[in-house]
């Protein structure tokens, strides 16, 4: 039996008919077209389909679409204002933190939780935020370093 | 012209960074057509098994499902990465008659959903009558093993299963050891690793009326699938048109042809629906392609000063249960051992060999890993033995700039030693090397170890579509358009591309938009899989620059009354030198060539391929022919820190000395390197593929560990440049994105044994292994 649920994503709200054992990461994909969000392995273990809920990174791969009714879900289409991109984006576009793109968005979520949460982490912070985030590709060395560029440039904005 | 250089060699941030970081790049797994339907492929069970029949008809009645594929509707073509008269194609793209590999396709579905196509699946019934399988590669070679294949016929010796054998050699060996004060022999051997890509696999394919197919698939390089597909299919190649999504990386995983590739584009035939397949992790992890291990024994003979004499190789890839690139890698583990040392008497036989196992494919590296792990441990063991230094053993066999290799190949501007150099001096390597071995007590449980490994890597080769071809046309607006095969899987094909453009032309990288990756609108490309990307690419872009650079000037000497000599490019015009507003602009320019050139829009075309004047690549049985024009040499030097209590060991800090000849993006190169060293260590000290019976026993990254933030480790990087860019000029730039995953892994296998005295001589470097060689573990 399908169930009607209200998801606010990215500040908009929009009404859903959903399997119940549908989750958040399918509705994300195939409801709403919103494939910044990605499935690197469907069981939890990758993170690349991190998204937040009430502002906190969860997995939505192992998330139901009916316990999000009436949430507040930010993909990485809500990060960044337009054209324009966050200092986090920016950061990881300047200092190469990107290679093949793929772990990309789940990255970048959980570096905006972290800085928010902490404008000024330590080494030991960001591996927190950021271990339950696979990466093949960069060795996680320039990850780190955009991580304290945005940082810093965070903090300078705020000055 | 001067040769101020203001986009290569410059770190410019990639291009497709803002639509990666928006979350807006579309990958294979993203895109959804109108009317598309799901495809599930059905796989075998069993190791090695008779199919005695097939029945789908149950399936066939299932509300949704839409057409069911078998061997059956297949043209009968075998496929393979090698095809050639000796080592003929053996894959069926489904299994016909026999199984040989738990996950080999047996059949596929194409339904409305996933869920329908899943429960077709069950409703087919497949009988099987299983037949004795070899797993161990040993064993599949003793005479009477379950044969998996017939042994190839010129292979003489009474071995079983083998797919096929590389032999080479020079001097004379016999002699070279007699001439040696020392003599070892030592194996090594390497284990099962997955190349661990966070995109999985995917293919959309779509066949249209008129009959042409056109397919997304993430993939290394459209070209190849094409060619596969096209074959397979029984389709001309120009009915197929293979075209680029992004990939999320390949690492030498996403080479070959796939069963959900041929089988999503034959449903599609069958349907006239558009059809997606979507590898699950735990598919990828079981049925798919992992690398390829391998046995080296070797026996070296060396001079009391270091210098080698004499070296001989017997070498065993551990295939599966078709040829694959089984025989690649058995010549390719030949190829990463030339180019580092002189070896004046040398023997070498390779063998690939059937086992049950699921079939094996490249892997970065692709066999350069597992054999400097060999080499560079043996190096130690001898330096250790005749009292010399690691870094002398290894300075005094290095090559040298312009040295011939034993295959007629020349390493031209070669840095070796400057690399072994600048890597030990920056590491401090002779002050801490042996320290750890006369620790006091006090230190606690932690020792500390220090290695160093080198390794020599090939820029492309001869490998179909063997070149790289590319377009360059200007727009009206005096912008251009880069129309190019090359497949940008992460790496930052596209960016260095068009910062190539941009310095040639003087045009800003956002004037540039690139047209990659599609067989029907883009020449062909090398692909990303061959190390040759920078080099034979980037020539054919740096040519088709040149002839649009060439054209603007003509025209604009003519219209400013200049001579060519006094043109200067800049902001998208050309300038009279000394005269700032003497000159016309791009888009006047273009406007002119309309006028002036018969209608001619400025378009420039390069084409560029290496070892020119060889027709073919080498052969793979007898490593006769040249194999590549440039070489990229590094050392690496690895710091560990090994419990002596728990057996615990992790890399802390790696030092890449590359001459990657010079780099077009030095960001980029050191993305490489630290992707490269993560992967090293991951192969050191964390992954493994566990198998038994042909079957993986650990199918997710909860139980095959990949490193993850926690692991990092400090990845240093030093520029050995031996290569100049110049406007206008063919550069041997060399490859960064295979060689340096090699020497380090080497280098942490010597710092392990530097540390606490323990040689290992098969990877992963577990607890268990190194608390053996502690004596604390029986």
């Amino acid at each position: 039996m399908k169930q009607i649920i209200e998801l606010s994503v990215n500040g908009e709200s929009s009404e859903f008919a959903v399997e119940p054992q549908e989750t958040l990461l399918e509705a994300l994909r195939d409801r709403m077209g919103l494939t910044g969000t990605k499935e690197g392995c469907g069981t939890g273990e990758c993170g690349s389909c991190t998204v937040l809920i009430g502002g906190k990174p969860i997995l939505s791969c192992l998330t139901l679409a009916v316990e999000c009714h009436k949430r507040d879900i930010v993909t990485i289409e809500g990060i960044g204002d337009g054209n324009d991109l966050s200092p986090v984006q920016q950061a990881f576009v300047d200092c190469g933190a990107i290679q093949c793109g793929f772990c990309t968005s789940g990255m970048v979520l959980s570096s905006e939780v972290l800085l928010k949460e902490n404008p000024n982490p330590q080494e030991k912070d960001i591996y927190k935020a950021l271990e339950g985030n696979l990466c093949r590709c960069t060795g996680y060395n320039k990850i780190i370093e955009a991580v304290h560029k945005a940082s810093e440039q965070m903090v300078t904005e705020q000055e | 012209m001067e040769n101020k250089l203001d986009y290569v060699g410059q770190r410019i941030p990639r291009k497709d960074g803002p639509v990666k970081v928006t979350g807006r790049a579309k990958y294979t797994v993203d895109v959804q057509l109108p009317g598309m339907l799901v495809g599930r492929i059905l796989r075998s069970p069993h190791p090695h098994a008779k199919i005695l029949n097939i029945d789908v008809s149950r399936a066939e009645r299932l509300k949704g499902v839409k057409a069911i594929i078998t061997s059956d509707d297949t043209i009968g073509v075998k496929h393979a990465f090698v095809d050639t008269p000796r080592y003929p194609a053996d894959e069926p793209p489904i299994a016909k008659d026999r199984v040989l590999f738990v996950g080999e396709a047996v059949a596929a579905v194409a339904a409305t959903d996933a869920d329908v196509a899943e429960e077709a699946l069950s409703l087919i019934k497949v009988d099987y009558e299983p037949l004795p399988a070899v797993f161990d590669v040993e064993e599949a070679m003793q005479p009477g093993a379950p044969e998996v294949h017939t042994s190839h016929p010129k292979v003489k010796e009474p071995l079983s299963n083998i797919a096929g054998k590389t032999e080479s050699g020079w001097g004379d060996i016999k002699t070279g050891f007699a001439q040696a004060d020392y003599v070892r022999e030592d194996r090594f051997e390497s284990h099962l690793r997955t190349h661990g890509y966070l995109e999985p696999q995917a293919t959309v394919a779509s066949y249209e009326p008129g009959g042409k197919l056109n397919v997304l698939t993430s993939s290394q390089g459209p070209f190849f699938k094409r060619a596969k597909l096209a074959q397979t299919l029984g389709l001309p190649f120009s009915r197929v048109r293979v075209h680029k999504a992004y990939v999320g990386g390949g690492f030498g995983g996403k080479i070959d042809l796939f069963y959900h590739e041929f089988c999503a584009a034959l449903l599609s035939m069958k349907t006239g629906r558009p059809v997606k397949i979507e590898a699950s992790r735990e598919e990828i992890f079981t049925a798919y392609r992992h690398g390829e291990p391998l046995i080296i024994e070797i026996k070296t003979g060396v001079k009391n000063d270091g210098t080698l004499v004499a070296q001989q190789f017997r070498v065993i890839n551990k295939s599966g249960a078709y040829r694959g690139t089984g025989v690649v890698v058995i010549f390719l583990a030949w190829g990463f051992i030339i180019g580092a040392y002189r070896v004046p008497n040398f023997k070498y036989e390779g063998y690939a060999v059937y086992t049950n196992n699921p079939p094996r494919t490249a892997q970065r590296g692709h066999g350069c890993p597992q054999m400097r792990f060999a080499v560079e441990s043996q190096l130690d063991m001898i330096a250790e033995k005749l009292g010399i230094d690691p870094l002398e053993i290894r300075l005094k066999n290095a090559r040298q700039a312009g040295e011939i290799l034993p295959n007629g190949d020349n390493v031209y501007n070669c840095g070796l030693t400057e690399c072994i150099e600048k890597a030990a001096e920056h590491t401090e390597f002779k002050k801490k090397y042996g320290q750890a071995r006369s620790a006091s007590p006090s230190m606690g449980s932690i020792r500390r170890g220090i290695g160093i490994g080198v390794s020599a890597y090939i820029t492309g080769s001869l490998i179909y579509p063997n070149s790289s071809s590319t377009v360059i046309k200007m727009n009206d607006d005096g912008t251009v358009t880069l129309l190019t095969g090359a497949l940008d899987i992460g790496q930052g094909a596209e960016t260095i591309l068009c910062q190539i453009v941009a310095e040639e032309l003087k045009l800003p990288m956002e004037d540039i938009e690139v047209i990659a990756a599609d067989t029907e609108t883009t020449p062909v490309d090398i692909g990303s899989w061959i190390s040759g990307n920078a080099f034979v690419t980037g020539n054919a872009v740096r040519v088709a620059g040149t002839e649009v650079r060439e054209k603007l000037l003509s025209i604009a000497a003519e219209e400013l009354e200049a001579s060519l000599e006094d043109l200067v490019l800049k902001d998208k015009c050309v300038y009279v030198a000394g005269s700032p507003s003497h000159k016309l602009t791009y888009q006047q320019l273009v406007s002119l060539s309309i006028q002036k050139r018969d209608g001619d829009p400025i378009i420039g075309e390069g084409h560029w391929r290496t070892v020119r004047g060889e027709p073919y690549h080498p052969s793979l049985a007898t490593t006769k022919g040249r194999w590549s024009d440039s070489y990229a040499f590094g050392a690496q030097v690895a710091e560990v820190e090994v419990d002596i209590e728990t057996g615990q060991a992790r890399l802390i800090r790696a030092v890449t000395a590359h001459d990657c000849g010079f780099p077009i993006n030095p960001t980029l190169v050191e993305g490489q390197m630290d992707g490269q060293v993560s992967m090293a260590l991951g192969h050191a000290f964390m992954e493994e593929v566990l198998m038994k019976e042909g079957r993986t026993l650990n199918p997710s990254w909860l139980d095959y560990r990949m490193p993850t933030i926690h692991n990092t480790a400090k990845s240093e990087v030093i520029d050995v440049i031996t290569e100049r860019y110049e406007i206008g000029r063919p550069y041997r730039t060399k490859e960064v994105g295979e060689g340096y995953v090699s020497g380090i892994l080497a280098a942490i296998a010597n710092a392990v044994y530097d540390a606490v005295g323990v040689r290992l001589y098969t990877t992963p470097f577990t607890p268990e292994k190194i608390l053996q060689g502690l004596g604390k573990l029986k």
